[in-house]
């Protein structure tokens, strides 16, 4: 080549600007297994590449976290390009426009949510908008001490009712002081809005409809009461209006109740070794009311792409990545975090790794989402200091019920 | 030579007031204009001009003066009861001990101690299972209380909570006072013939009126805006019987982004502690 | 009557001892706990089997170290420039007479009557704007803020108490004010100096809030937000997490002792004492 000719080239080449890496950064809670998160994203950076994907930790709590993303987005900051989201939040950042909704991206909503657990679709669909899509998944299971039911030849229960006559059995049986038969949470913590709601939904109720509120308060009351019922009849323990979740967890693992209503991460625990119940437990779906259905209460958390994120493409791009089969059974046979899609239940090397999935899947079938709604914290406010009021004992159920219906009014129509 | 007083004041005021100018004034500017506008980022609508009528709202609202109560009930029980607390622990740590370290370490260690873990410490103390309280009631023989299930009884955990830390500070600040009290004004009670009390009162007490004051109006405010031994011990329960005003602000804020709402409960908690903080300023003028 | 006093002086010491410490000696019995242990029914006090592995744990799992350097950087630096400015905010208000000291002294308390929360977004604009988000100059600036208020009073107190005599013979004498100051009136009020010093670093070595929202990056991570991260979303190991408060009160409590000897001898080296 003459060497003009090479000059050319190269001042071509170097004028040309260098393709500059895009750098996402996401937020994980600090909670969720990062290296396993590390290990999907670093699946997103050999799909595309020229793409960096930092992970952001920080905010143990779903409260923390929200409190940090809180802050970052009311200041429209753009130092984030996409987040993990408490199932019960998509709805209020969509509200508060902090969400890219993802429609562009995934064509038919309807059709594309399909492929998740249905009740996903529901949760993180606003207004005919996809705001968010599932990371992973999880409901309230029963757990229940399969020693003990099999030495007193009981199924587990399929209605509360059964549920507290096999206690009483059992705890007539075993005279141990100790022994509690169901652990539940009733601190004004956000489980308690699961505490509430599972025996309400499981009588065929809902809360609200699309956004509009359809409060029953006579099956309220009836829910209500069911709790406190077991706590009269010495089913629950008295102070299940100081239990957290945590607390349910650490007694259930200490041998001390026979019935656990917790969510989906108590089963690493109590399969550990430091676990008083190993090969012990068993999960179940939860019992329904007399003449009603078993429900569960869905949990799970969720990719939302940021409004401020100065890539938008890449970011959105990041999170129907991250929300596919193929990072859902990483996610599964890594972490034994719960898939989002159903047919993974039946995959031979998650079941390989989570044999207890296959029990698990019929308890997330019946697992329903909590109100979506932008006002959801407020509602959830509503229910869970009445749920703690009422077993702590300084409201009965109908006043409970009551005040609950009148405060719901007040803030959806 | 001394520069001009007047020239000499702003240079030492000077930093103090460039750090609260860049820090502060932004947003407490802010705040206070918020609170003139009905906002809600849930609503995606955009911020809209209602002058006062969110004070209005405020003085309507229902756990708005539940909130103000339950405040007041922790204020008023453990402002006095941190001075007391406080006075009592600082006059011990001020006796003269060989080796003084151990007993000024325990004055110091309930401030040292995270709030935020302080609270979840204090929950599990009174946990009816496991807690050390009701270890203690059942060895004492006394019947063991479910603490959390009762209105009265929570509040007077968290406020033993809030006494055992506060009492700490305010320990603290009488302490360096009783440092500055010259021994022979002692010496010279001794020889009226005034006994330990009398010289507790009419030695040890007005001499130590700056640092009370000083205290006082710390503690009060800080009474006024207690957040995280309530949050972390009972969330605000049983029902809204532990809910103080600051958890009010922050659930608006944070949880319900209505922003319009907190900005204005804010301004009505700053006025709140600027008037007690004026009677106590009075206070200050009354003793130099 | 005096035997009576010396008799009862070991009991008082022991009071205080047990009020100020059982805490934060439970935590450290706790974090020597196995967490089955700890939901045995009646409680344990003294660990059945007392074991290190928590403490592993807590430094394996985080860099505890790491965050226990950045809370001291924080600290150190926020509190000294604290001192410094309500020392001088101080001496003007005690000492100039000045027209307006009653509102100057109102406005510095205001600061402090305002929720945090409130003030969160606001602050977070500031410091982006100024480029110090994830940087120790994101906490320094506002703590320096926050514990200005409760120094410069606890100074006012102090210097107000004090008589003006001394200081006024040494401007006779053809001292500046200044000069008056550090050396006549600070050594006379080590004291205050000190507990305004204390309150200052123990304000920013527990602060939370700020921390966690401005300074996520774990590189500048302190230690109150990296103690919340031993937790999961909903379990709560107390026998890891005490291991490492344990971790993040000693050094406090060391440093301030070590640091109240050292300023009352040095200060009051020079001064006169009463």
């Amino acid at each position: 080549m003459p060497p003009g000719l090479r000059l050319i080239c190269l001042a071509l080449v170097l004028a040309l600007p260098a393709r500059a890496d895009t750098v996402l950064k996401v937020y994980v809670s600090g909670q969720i297994a990062t290296p396993v998160f590390r290990k999907a994203l670093d699946r997103f950076e050999a799909a595309n590449p020229g793409t960096h994907v930092q992970i952001e930790v920080g905010g143990a709590t779903s409260e923390e976290q929200a409190q940090y993303l809180n802050t970052v987005l009311s200041a429209g900051d753009s130092s984030l390009d996409a987040f993990l989201l408490d199932i019960v939040r998509p709805a209020q950042f969509a509200a508060a426009k902090w969400v890219t909704p993802m429609n562009s991206a995934i064509g038919d909503p309807k059709q594309f949510m399909k492929q998740y657990l249905p009740e996903y679709a529901k949760a993180d669909t606003v207004k005919g908008e996809v705001v968010a899509l599932p990371a992973f998944a999880d409901a309230m299971f029963l757990y229940y001490r399969k020693d003990l039911l099999d030495k007193y030849h009981l199924q587990p229960p399929k209605t509360w009712d059964e549920l507290a006559t096999q206690v009483k059995t059992i705890l007539a049986g075993e005279h141990d002081p100790t022994l509690e038969g169901v652990s539940f949470q009733a601190k004004a913590i956000e489980g308690a809005v699961c505490t509430f709601l599972l025996p309400y939904w499981s009588m065929g109720n809902s809360l609200e409809q699309d956004g509009h509120l359809t409060f029953d308060r006579e099956a309220a009351t009836k829910a209500l009461t069911m709790w406190v019922n077991l706590v009269k009849q010495g089913v629950a323990p008295k102070n299940v209006a100081e239990i957290a979740t945590d607390d349910t967890r650490k007694d259930f693992q200490a041998g001390k109740a026979i019935f656990a209503v917790l969510w989906a991460y108590g089963w690493a625990d109590f399969q550990g070794p430091d676990s008083a119940v190993r090969g012990k437990v068993g999960v179940a779906v939860l019992p329904a009311m007399t003449g009603g259905r078993s429900v569960s209460c869905l949990g799970g958390w969720q990719w939302g792409a940021s409004a401020y994120s100065k890539h938008k493409p890449e970011a959105v791009k990041l999170v129907k990545f991250m929300s596919t089969p193929d990072i859902s059974k990483l996610l599964a046979v890594d972490a034994s975090l719960l898939p989002v899609f159903p047919s993974l239940y039946h995959d031979p090397e998650v079941l390989k790794a989570d044999p207890w999935f296959a029990d698990a899947l019929a308890v997330v079938q019946t697992a329903r989402t909590r109100p979506v709604t932008p006002l959801y914290n407020q509602v959830s406010e509503i229910i869970r200091t009445t749920v703690n009021a009422v077993l702590a004992g300084t409201q009965t159920p109908e006043q409970g019920a009551a005040q609950m219906g009148a405060q719901l009014r007040r803030v959806l129509h | 030579m001394d520069p001009k007083p007047a020239v000499l004041a702003a240079v030492l005021l000077a930093p103090a007031f460039l750090l609260l100018a860049l820090i502060v004034v932004y947003p407490v500017g802010r705040l206070i204009w918020t609170s003139l506008f009905e906002l809600n980022l849930t609503s995606g609508l955009p911020a809209e001009f209602t002058g006062i009528s969110n004070y209005v709202l405020v003085v309507q609202d229902p756990v708005f003066w539940q909130t103000l109560t339950n405040t007041a009930v922790i204020t008023v029980v453990t402002v006095p009861g941190a001075l007391v607390a406080g006075m009592v622990l600082a006059l011990i740590a001020n006796l003269p001990f060989r080796r003084p370290w151990p007993v000024r370490l325990a004055l110091l260690v309930p401030w040292a101690m995270p709030l935020a873990f302080t609270g979840l410490i204090s929950a599990w103390f009174f946990n009816s299972q496991y807690g050390v309280v009701n270890d203690l009631l059942r060895r004492i023989g006394l019947p063991q209380p479910i603490w959390f299930n009762s209105a009265v009884l929570s509040m007077a955990a968290i406020c033993l909570t809030i006494i055992w830390k506060a009492s700490s500070f305010v320990a603290m600040i009488l302490f360096a006072g009783l440092q500055t009290i010259p021994r022979e004004l002692y010496e010279a009670a001794d020889v009226d013939g005034a006994g330990r009390l009398r010289q507790f009162w009419s030695v040890t007490v007005p001499l130590l009126r700056p640092a009370i004051v000083v205290a006082m109006i710390f503690r009060t405010i800080t009474a006024l805006q207690t957040f995280d031994i309530p949050f972390t011990m009972t969330r605000g329960g049983p029902g809204n019987t532990t809910r103080t005003l600051a958890m009010y602000i922050y659930q608006n804020t944070v949880s319900f982004l209505d922003l319009g709402y907190s900005s204005t409960l804010a301004v009505v908690m700053f006025l709140i502690s600027m008037a007690v903080s004026v009677v106590y300023l009075r206070q200050i003028r009354a003793t130099t | 009557m005096r035997l009576r006093g010396a008799a009862l002086r070991p009991i008082a010491a022991f009071l205080v001892l047990v009020n100020g410490l059982f805490p934060a000696v439970w935590m450290l019995l706790t974090s020597l706990k196995s967490e089955a242990e700890l939901t045995r029914t009646p409680i344990t006090w003294l660990p059945a089997n007392a074991t290190l592995v928590n403490y592993v744990h807590a430094f394996h799992e985080q860099p505890l170290l790491r965050y226990l350097a950045n809370s001291l950087i924080v600290a150190s630096a926020s509190t000294a420039l604290t001192l410094l400015v309500s020392v001088m905010a101080a001496y003007a208000l005690a000492r100039l007479d000045i027209r307006f000291r009653d509102l100057a002294l109102g406005a510095i308390i205001a600061v402090s009557t305002f929720p945090l929360v409130t003030l969160l977004v606001p602050l977070f604009e500031i410091l982006r704007a100024l480029g110090l988000l994830n940087s120790y100059g994101a906490l320094i600036l506002p703590y320096t803020v926050l514990s200005l208020p409760i120094c410069t009073l606890v100074l006012v107190s102090f210097f107000e108490s004090i008589p003006r005599d001394l200081e006024n013979a040494a401007m006779v004498d053809g001292t500046t004010s200044v000069g008056a100051l550090t050396r006549i009136l600070l050594p006379l009020s080590a004291p205050g100096v000190a507990t305004a010093g204390i309150l200052a670093f123990v304000n920013s070595w527990d602060e939370f809030l700020l921390a966690l929202s401005f300074n996520s990056a774990s590189a500048y991570r302190t230690l109150p937000v990296g103690i919340t991260l031993y937790q999961g979303e909903f379990s709560f190991p107390w026998p890891e997490i005490s291991a490492a408060l344990v971790v993040g009160i000693v050094p406090v409590t060391v440093l301030i002792i070590l640091f109240q000897q050292r300023i009352l001898a040095g200060l009051t080296a020079g001064g006169v004492k009463g």
